[in-house]
């Protein structure tokens, strides 16, 4: 039978089966095990509260050439796995020789050393986690707002491997918690995600969401679309950056020709204080050693100082197009050909109280809502609303709440428009990604375009 | 002992230990990706995965908890861990949780087809592929073309402390192509039968041969070339008649979505937000004009969102959420329908059996008109024509939305006329589909299938469809 031990231990020992049984020329495989609990609360009650426990395989083989095959299964008994490397060899024989394939990596350097796991977080009680809730549902009362939201933590262990000896293995723990505080007209909203629930302070979580929907009620004021200065918090950032990562950044957005990188790696397309890096090596984001294809992490610049570097690339997308692979493989199945699981901007020198102190007129947003990219990838031109604090900034005073507002905006001219970054970075969740996140300043951007409110 | 005896066996257990109520579902799901790009194989991907999910109620706290491993020892270690999380949940539930009522069904649905998806060669569908794909590639321009066959297969057995015991089977298959053309810095895209890997259906291998992939290729590698040298949609106030394909899309954002009442109950705000459609507007408020109508229905044949009962235990059904342009229903579940005093509708589903079961929109559909596509275009003076999406935007109330489109046509007197690129419409829903004055009749109706909608946390994705014609709105903000 297949287990899950609580612990998520037995991951490289899984990759071992399989690449026993894998035949073809080459096979490597990926394995995680999962052990989580999410809570979710509404109206400042828990109304959802799941714990989870996974464990999946992934297996890719290589035959007759460099043809490839994947298969799948969350059966990690013998017989599920065998299946499962059967299966890919079958697939790979009826496949088509890859394209710029050069086969599976081997004598790899070491993965580096970070640390990745935190006892209190994996120890984590769910009563207890229940109770810190509670505590802070009771401070809302207090002040007469509910929560909404969610906190998870759990602890994962992902293995990779493959047939010439790479073999690497992590045991990480998460906690993220997203918290958005509802008064009677207006709403707040707060979120952190960390390696270490100690990193992730509920009460004071909920006490930035009082303040945001507390702030100024009662002084709605709403002016026409047109382009404004606006001074955008981490979240509102890592949602763009979310999009920004499939249609810009990723292996699959510059092979189809949409990301704005084709043809212009080396250009300085960006402002010079625009930084991304792949960085899952910062030990204060969400450190992780390698990725699925057990290329050893490093600190990638996808963009440096506003000059285009690289996109995110795996091994097989870097083959065809001649570049380098930055150990950003997600997954064997290689739709996406690499993504930066670890997307990080560099910060600046400023705070978020002087942004707005030396802004004449102009609009804080708390985070965005429904952020969609395709509409036109080649200038990743943007459409999304705001949502949970939006506010309006005159003569350097937040002076009013403003609805929520639509934008539609491109993100290569966004960059070039930034004039002011803060020195506090701060990690967001995002939701597709088990081992990373996104870690974004605030930011002041100039000439953004807003196109609509809510309504 | 058998499985079914299993189950009840850890159901009356959960019952001794406290349990007001609990139900388990196990879980197979099979999938075969098989994709090409460029003239060669880009995927061939299969996976199984198989769950056990548990839910329990304490008090007035639910526990939901759930395993890859399908073992017995690891059923009863799930069922006691899914009492524990109920336990913890109580300490921090407020209100008390009622469930409308449902009659125990013993019961077995499947899809039907002509011809199973898994039986059908690997070659065999690489050479489909390739046979519509390779004549695409024939202009210098065109950048990148892909084709994709999926097939999917869900196997799942649902058991209730209140007696039921349900076996289900669905199975589908998806099929799509895309052609991107670049020239400089334009870049255009087209898709067929629809965009995000085509149109999926509960049908077998003859989905793949109704399609007629080679003749569809051919008609959108000349559309896409031809949008490089389009010109751009124009910003401004346009009477707008939209395809099929976009209006599903339409319908899904500014209705199925608004309609679920976990997001009415502010049960999903910490994800995609509420819902403007509050339980004081149920049975009067205007949300359409008059020939507006808006059904949910789980019994369309073919259909990908249709069941024979939910994760629930109850039996998958028809009903209208907007008759006439009134805002009449919700999507409903056993824990939420009792908050506006009724009953289930059926609605709750889960992904599969890991993820914890939420109301999911189920087939929504526009129901269709009277008008034909001709009759619909000649009521336009000046107006556009926008088909298949491309992007999509909407509130955290499901009012303000954006979308884009492929491709775009100008309307002049009644007739087609130029092709337009990137066209953007916006607008807020109900003032959105208050200017509706002429929907398409069955000819230009049809289901279509949308695999991965998102909702919950953790993110759970799920198959639904939906039913639209081509219609006109009067008035729609256009850039």
């Amino acid at each position: 039978m297949s287990e899950v031990k609580p612990n998520c231990s037995g991951a490289i020992d899984t990759v071992e089966r399989a690449l026993r049984v894998a035949e073809g020329d080459e096979a490597d495989a990926v394995v995680f095990l999962s052990d989580g609990n999410l809570t979710r609360f509404a109206s400042s009650s828990v109304h959802q509260n799941l714990s989870e426990r996974s464990g999946s395989l992934t297996i890719r083989v290589v035959a007759d050439g460099g043809k490839i095959g994947v298969a799948s299964t969350s059966s990690l008994d013998d017989d599920g796995i065998r299946r499962a490397a059967e299966l890919a060899l079958e697939l790979a024989r009826r496949s088509e020789p890859a394209e710029g394939f050069a086969g599976l990596s081997r004598d790899l350097a070491p993965s580096p050393a970070v640390a990745t796991l935190d006892e209190e977080t994996a120890a984590l009680d769910l009563s207890a986690k229940t109770r810190a809730l509670k505590a802070v549902f009771d401070e809302g009362a207090r002040v007469g707002v509910a929560f909404a939201g969610n906190f998870s933590t759990g602890v994962t262990t992902a293995a990779a491997g493959n047939s010439h000896g790479v073999r690497h293995e992590a045991r990480t723990t998460s906690a993220d918690a997203l918290v958005i505080a509802l008064g009677a007209k207006y709403s707040g909203y707060a979120t952190r995600c960390s390696r270490r629930v100690a990193g992730v302070d509920l009460r004071s979580l909920g006490a930035e969401a009082i303040e945001k929907a507390t702030l100024l009620a009662g002084t709605e004021e709403t002016f026409p679309p047109g382009e404004y200065t606006v001074i955008l918090e981490p979240a509102a950032l890592a949602e763009a950056f979310e999009w920004m990562n499939m249609i810009s950044l990723s292996g699959q957005a510059y092979e189809d020709g949409s990301s704005f990188f084709v043809g212009k790696l080396g250009e300085k397309l960006l402002g010079e204080n625009v930084t991304l890096t792949d960085d899952a090596l910062d030990r204060d984001f969400m450190p992780f050693p390698f990725d699925m294809e057990g290329l050893p992490k490093r600190r990638v610049a996808l963009v440096d100082r506003g000059v285009l570097r690289t996109p995110a690339l795996d091994t097989i997308a870097a083959a065809r197009l001649g570049l380098v692979p930055t150990a950003s493989a997600v997954s064997l199945e290689s739709a996406e050909h690499g993504m930066a699981m670890h997307l990080a901007m560099a910060g600046g020198d400023a705070t978020r109280e002087e942004m707005i102190a030396s802004t004449e007129l102009g609009i804080w947003v708390t985070r965005f809502n429904y952020v969609n990219g395709l509409l036109d990838p080649k200038t990743a031109l943007m459409t999304g609303m705001t949502r949970d604090g939006t506010f309006l900034i005159r003569d350097g005073r937040v002076a009013a709440r403003l609805p929520n507002l639509r934008w539609t905006q491109s993100m290569v001219v966004a960059l070039s428009n930034v004039d002011s970054l803060s020195r506090e970075r701060r990690a967001i969740a995002t939701w597709w990604n088990p081992i990373g996140a996104t870690l974004a300043p605030t930011i002041r951007v100039r000439s953004w375009g807003i196109t609509g409110v809510q309504g | 002992m058998s499985r079914r005896q299993l189950h009840e066996d850890v159901l009356k257990l959960l019952r001794e230990r406290g349990a007001r109520y609990a139900d388990l579902r196990e879980s197979t799901t099979t999938d075969e990706s098989v994709k090409v790009r460029n003239g060669s194989v880009e995927t061939l991907a299969s996976g199984v995965d198989r769950a056990v999910g548990v839910r329990v109620l304490v008090g007035n706290g639910w526990g939901f908890a759930a395993d890859s491993d399908t073992s017995e020892e690891s059923l009863r270690a799930t069922a006691l861990r899914a009492l524990d999380v109920a336990a913890a949940s109580n300490i921090a539930a407020r209100g008390t949780v009622t469930l409308s009522p449902v009659e125990p069904v013993t019961g077995r649905w499947s899809t039907s087809y002509d011809i199973d998806p898994f039986s059908v060669p690997i070659d065999k569908k690489l050479e489909r592929l390739f046979d519509a794909t390779e004549p695409l590639r024939s202009d210098d321009r065109i950048h990148q073309v892909s084709g994709e066959i999926t097939s999917y297969r869900l196997e799942k057995v649902f058991a209730s402390t209140e007696g039921s015991w349900i076996e289900q089977s669905s199975t589908e298959m998806g099929c799509g192509l895309e052609v991107i053309a670049l020239d400089g810095d334009e870049f255009q895209k087209r898709s067929y039968p629809n965009s995000a890997g085509g149109d999926f259906q509960a049908r077998g291998w003859e989905h793949v041969e109704s399609l007629d992939l080679g003749t569809n290729g051919l008609r959108i590698r000349d559309e896409v070339l031809a949008l490089l040298a389009a010109p751009k949609a124009p910003a401004g106030i346009f009477d707008l008649v939209v395809g099929s394909s976009q209006l599903s899309l339409q319908v899904h954002e500014s209705c199925g979505h608004p309609t679920e009442l976990d997001r009415a109950l502010g049960w999903e705000i910490s994800l995609a937000g509420g819902s403007f459609l509050q339980p004081d507007m149920l049975g009067h408020f205007r949300y359409g004009s008059p020939i507006v109508n808006l059904t949910a229905d789980a019994t369309i044949p073919g259909a990908i969102g249709s069941f024979g009962w939910d994760d629930e235990g109850v039996a998958g059904q028809r009903f209208h959420l907007v008759e006439n342009g009134i805002f009449v229903n919700y999507l409903t579940g056993r824990d939420t329908a009792p908050t506006v005093g009724k009953v289930s509708n059926g609605t709750v589903r889960g992904e599969d059996a890991s993820s914890l079961p939420i109301i999911r929109m189920t087939n929504i559909s526009l129901e269709p008109g009277d008008a034909s596509l001709d009759e619909i275009l000649a009521g336009v003076t000046r107006g556009i024509f926008v088909e298949t999406n491309k992007s999509w935007s909407i509130d955290d109330l499901r009012l303000n939305f954006q979308f884009g489109c492929e491709l775009a046509y100008e309307i002049e007197n009644g007739k087609l006329g130029r092709m337009l690129k990137n066209p953007l419409y916006t607008g807020s829903t109900p003032k959105f589909w208050g200017a509706c004055d002429a929907i398409g009749d069955r000819s230009t109706w049809r289901v279509w299938g949308l695999p991965n909608c998102g909702k919950g946390d953790p993110m759970q994705t799920m198959r639904v469809a939906h039913g639209a014609a081509v219609a006109r709105f009067r008035k729609v903000e256009m850039g």
